[in-house]
């Protein structure tokens, strides 16, 4: 899957649960510059990102996460596996 | 004479922690949050919460170098968690901790139920202050009440914290408006309401021990 295709599934997900669309795609982008993306949109947001690119992420990978960039890289090794 | 012992909890204390988040996070009453919310029976949630612990995640309310237990004759007898706010490796905001441990261990159709009520909750989610000692789920088993062992449980927390951050100016704590023993409690230890939210959802009380909560604060230092 290409890049570009990851980012925009995310976002569609992201879209879908936090309703709104106030936010840049980019890899620094963090959970705490995102309106409404808290404890329980995040659960949310893992779950949806979970079955959208049907794979499974472990606890310490959800853990190591710290922005849009390392979850599209995440997101593209699961895929690779 | 039997005297009371305090310490930092363990991994074999994870089913007593378990039984003191179900305790506290009860309120009160009868609603579970982690049964009503994800579709789970008791026995489901507790062992859920039991797993949770036993990942051994620091820097958040279900880890176990957050809590300190009280022990009597051997047995752990009361508890109560508190961790510095994103004071760990990635500087990872305990909600987000939280919320992986609950992805991760409840599975999927938890999940997929907790995102059909998340409307009934959201009101309720209280930001946590970063670098604030955030204090949640005291127990102290009933026939131990009385004791003082909830202002000792606080101030060997503060002191705990205090030692690994002396910077530390904040103690927090979460608690439902209707808790009142657990808000004279935290009053007499020179907590003060700070904030209120409340969740005006027609369906919260039905999930939740009570649809209004105070953010209770006392500055040190």
């Amino acid at each position: 899957m290409e890049r570009n295709e990851i980012v925009n599934k995310i976002k569609t997900i992201l879209v879908a649960v936090l309703k709104h669309e106030d936010f840049v795609m980019n890899d620094e982008l963090t959970a705490a510059k995102v309106n409404g993306w808290d404890s329980l949109t995040h659960m949310i947001i893992i779950t949806d990102i979970e079955n959208a690119f049907g794979i499974k992420f472990k606890l310490k990978e959800l853990n190591k996460l710290n922005n849009m960039g390392s979850l599209i890289e995440l997101i593209t090794a699961k895929l690779a596996q | 004479m039997s005297e009371y012992i305090i310490r930092n909890a363990k991994p074999e204390d994870a089913a007593f922690l378990a039984d003191t988040v179900i305790s506290a996070e009860k309120s009160g009453s009868e609603k579970l949050s982690y049964c009503t919310l994800f579709n789970l029976t008791a026995a489901q949630a507790k062992h859920n919460i039991t797993c949770m612990f036993e990942e051994e995640i620091d820097g958040c309310e279900f880890s176990i170098s957050s809590f300190l237990v009280v022990e009597f004759e051997g047995k752990p007898v009361a508890a109560f968690g508190g961790w510095i706010e994103t004071m760990n490796e990635d500087e990872t905001p305990s909600k987000l901790l939280k919320s992986n441990l609950i992805s991760y261990t409840f599975g999927r159709e938890a999940l997929e139920f907790l995102k059909t009520k998340a409307a009934v909750i959201n009101a309720l989610v209280t930001e946590r202050n970063p670098m604030a000692l955030q204090l949640e789920y005291l127990y102290v088993d009933a026939g131990h009440r009385g004791k003082n062992l909830s202002a000792l449980l606080i101030e060997t927390l503060e002191k705990r914290a205090l030692a690994a951050y002396p910077g530390l100016k904040k103690v927090q704590v979460q608690v439902y408006s209707n808790n009142i023993p657990a808000i004279n409690i935290y009053k007499k230890a020179g907590f003060e309401i700070v904030s209120t939210s409340k969740s005006n959802h027609p369906e919260v009380l039905e999930f939740l021990p009570w649809n209004e909560k105070h953010v209770m604060q006392k500055t040190i230092n």
